[in-house]
């Protein structure tokens, strides 16, 4: 009922001479539906749940009140159902979000749902991305405040957003930056960073823990000319594990984290290294929420460092960052993560022989994640880590990606993958997978218009399901419509029934703001990862379409 | 439950037609530069004639093909007066790439960071790439996605809007 009342009003307002006022003479709105209806397919199976059709729709407003306020409210609906993959706390209609900001010469407060996120978020992010029905937006006070022009501080409290509901416990956070350049010399940048995060769960009361976790970060950031360098340092307070979906007892531990990257750059040429270990590192507003297939109430963010492909067979098998300490059996247990991770860049002049008329890009990235090395007593449920050891290796790999642009009509993109993926220990079930990537691109521009991309890709390896194919072919009419078709085939899937098409077809118009697409197809099941974020999808069959539209 | 989502409908729609005076300047939001010191975005736009701002991201292929299909033809845009901003919406995942990526493909725009997307979010835009063009801080252009050939339109529209600001 309440939900109804607050689309009511809202309504109202919009049809009195509200309208005209300074609040909505500032208003900016956007758009967005995501509808699929979900079919029977011979080949994959019936659809078997509720509602075949099923619609997300998000619609945001927000009103610049003259100089010093703003605000902002995302009305959010699931009806008849949520799209599946979605969490079932995404029910029917209901105001989403809502924020009243508060701008005041160096001063700036929100009241409301925010997103906020301290050094590189291992201690606090909060976003959302719809995709992956992230939002995980804190509701309460933030209030940040520029001292001076070398610190700035920012503090804040609230509950969590999960679905339309909030977390029971609270979370409160306290960051601080100063600027030390003027230390140094010569136009170099020298940052510092000190955060604070508690997390209060008073759902889980226990007398063998307590009921706030508390997070401490110290980050510095060095940046001069061509080289950067910047070290984060994280401690995690005493915290249950979980041991088959439930809080244990006696199994309680700290957590840290340590993050040291630099890179190098210069003229044509770039070079980035990155080291991260992460031990019992993940964080949600409630403790039960741990392992939680819709990636609801997490309040730090560790993504998995390697490089992120928009290819579909590069993602197929996909690195997810293992934060977590879990003990499912005597030759499966883990405490975290040690790894690193390379990317170099280079570009070869132009009118050289390996150059040619427009030059040519390279790009190579190397990445290898391990668990991490110590003794790990299965029985007693306790370990003991090595700080440096590197474990049971997860993942790695290599790849070279080279963009060639051959005239003003043909270019080129050639990626060559190589990847070791331990499933066993990554997805918690068995096996390893050893597997090459190919991945050759085709852009022919026909005229300013008209352009033909040609995407052609094969998997092969000896492992799991064996070699994959897969193509894309798409056609862009005009600079407003766009049609495609692709497919991914296990043509060597050792069970014959597996041996499945997942064709895609499907076309797109945008012109300006506005964006509708429509999709008609088969969508593969398992391990689907997104922006560093891992999830199980089932497969599924069906039509979908999408609107997308935002007002100036 | 088929109510509120027609309800939903009626409003969006209200909205539509009503809100002719929407948002048409860029907000105040602030960001950061690649040494991570904070910038306001209002603070960005070129003195001398129109901005460009483009969202991307160094996972996103069509962002980097606008952006390097302008940066091969440079020349043409830099007579023409405009100010191009690349704005990175990586976050920590990936953001680390994007100074040897654009020092890899040598291009001279200028590049912010938006990391946890608030100045994407304060500007509604759904998804990347996404380009604006601004006269100060005024909205005159906007376009989601990019296709080959794209950037000649937004060439043109800039050479024909540059001349009428002149």
């Amino acid at each position: 009922m309440k939900k109804i009342k607050n689309i009511l009003v809202l309504s109202f307002l919009l049809n009195t001479s509200f309208s005209y006022t300074q609040l909505f003479k500032n208003l900016s709105s956007s758009y967005e539906s995501y509808s699929a209806y979900y079919l029977d397919d011979s080949k994959t199976g019936d659809f078997n749940q509720e509602d075949r059709f099923r619609s997300n729709n998000y619609l945001n407003l927000k009103s610049y009140l003259g100089r010093n306020w703003n605000f902002e409210i995302q009305i959010e609906s699931y009806a008849p159902s949520p799209l599946l993959n979605y969490s079932p706390n995404f029910k029917e209609i209901g105001l989403s979000t809502f924020k009243i900001d508060y701008n005041i010469d160096d001063l700036n407060i929100s009241a409301g749902n925010f997103y906020e996120q301290f050094g590189s978020g291992m201690i606090l992010r909060s976003w959302e991305d719809k995709d992956l029905g992230i939002n995980n937006s804190i509701r309460g006070l933030n209030a940040k405040y520029r001292i001076n022009d070398e610190i700035n501080i920012t503090a804040l409290i609230g509950n969590q957003k999960k679905g339309f509901k909030y977390s029971k416990g609270y979370i409160v956070g306290f960051d601080s930056e100063f600027d030390l350049s003027k230390i140094t010399k010569n136009n170099s940048t020298f940052l510092m960073g000190l955060s604070y995060v508690g997390r209060n769960d008073q759902r889980t009361k226990s007398s063998f823990y307590p009921e706030m976790t508390n997070l401490i970060s110290g980050r510095i950031d060095f940046s001069s000319n061509s080289f950067y360098s910047n070290i984060e340092l994280v401690n995690k307070s005493k915290n249950p594990i979980v041991i088959f979906g439930s809080l244990s007892d006696n199994f309680i531990k700290e957590g840290s984290a340590f993050l040291f990257n630099s890179g190098f750059f210069k003229n044509g040429f770039g070079l980035d290294f990155t080291f991260r270990r992460l031990e019992n590192m993940s964080l949600f507003s409630e403790r039960e929420a741990f392992g939680n297939v819709y990636n609801e109430s997490i309040v730090n963010y560790l993504p998995a460092l390697t490089k992120q492909h928009d290819y579909s067979l590069t993602n197929l098998y996909v690195y997810a960052a293992q934060p977590n300490v879990s003990f499912q059996s005597k030759d499966l247990t883990k405490a975290g993560e040690i790894g690193m991770q390379a990317d170099l860049y280079y570009f070869i002049e132009e009118e050289t022989f390996l150059g040619g008329k427009y030059g040519t890009n390279l790009s190579i990235n190397a990445s290898v994640w391990n668990n991490l090395d110590g003794n790990y007593d299965y029985v007693n449920q306790n370990y003991d880590v090595d700080l440096f050891g590197f474990g049971e290796k997860y993942f790695s790999e290599l790849s070279l990606e080279i963009r060639k642009k051959w005239s003003t009509k043909f270019d080129n993109i050639i990626l060559f993958v190589n990847q070791f993926y331990n499933k066993k220990f990554v997805e918690e079930t068995t096996g390893e997978v050893e597997s090459s990537i190919v991945v050759l691109e085709n852009t022919y521009k026909i005229n300013d218009k008209k352009s033909i991309r040609l995407e052609l890709q094969h998997l092969s390896t000896k492992d799991d399901t064996k070699n994959w194919s897969a193509f894309a072919i798409e056609y862009n009419l005009n600079s407003a419509f766009s049609v495609y078709f692709s497919d991914l085939y296990n043509y060597q899937n050792p069970t014959e029934e597996k041996k499945v098409h997942y064709y895609n077809l499907g076309g797109s118009y945008s012109k300006g703001i506005n964006r509708y697409t429509i999709n008609y197809g088969r969508q593969r099941g398992g391990l689907v990862c997104t922006g560093g974020i891992c999830r199980y999808v089932p497969e599924s069959t069906g039509l979908s379409f999408s609107i997308t539209t935002s007002l100036f | 439950m088929k109510f509120n989502y027609i309800k939903l409908l009626i409003v969006l729609f209200l909205i539509t037609t009503q809100s002719t005076y929407s948002q048409n300047n860029i907000p105040s939001v602030n960001i950061k530069t690649l040494d991570g010191k904070p910038v306001n975005s209002r603070s960005i736009y070129n003195k001398n004639g129109l901005t460009v701002y483009s969202f991307w991201a160094t996972w996103c292929v069509p962002c980097i093909n606008e952006l390097d299909d302008i940066h091969k033809e440079i020349e043409k845009w830099d007579e023409a007066n405009v100010k191009i901003v690349a704005i990175s919406t990586d976050d920590s995942r990936t953001k680390r790439r994007i100074r040897p990526l654009i020092s890899g493909k040598k291009w001279g725009f200028k590049i912010l960071l938006d990391e946890n997307q608030d100045l994407k979010r304060a500007l509604n835009i759904n998804g990347i790439p996404h380009t604006i063009v601004t006269n100060g801080n005024k909205i005159i252009y906007r376009r989601i996605g990019y296709k080959p050939g794209e950037e000649n339109d937004l060439y043109q529209f800039i050479v024909k809007n540059s001349k009428s600001k002149n």
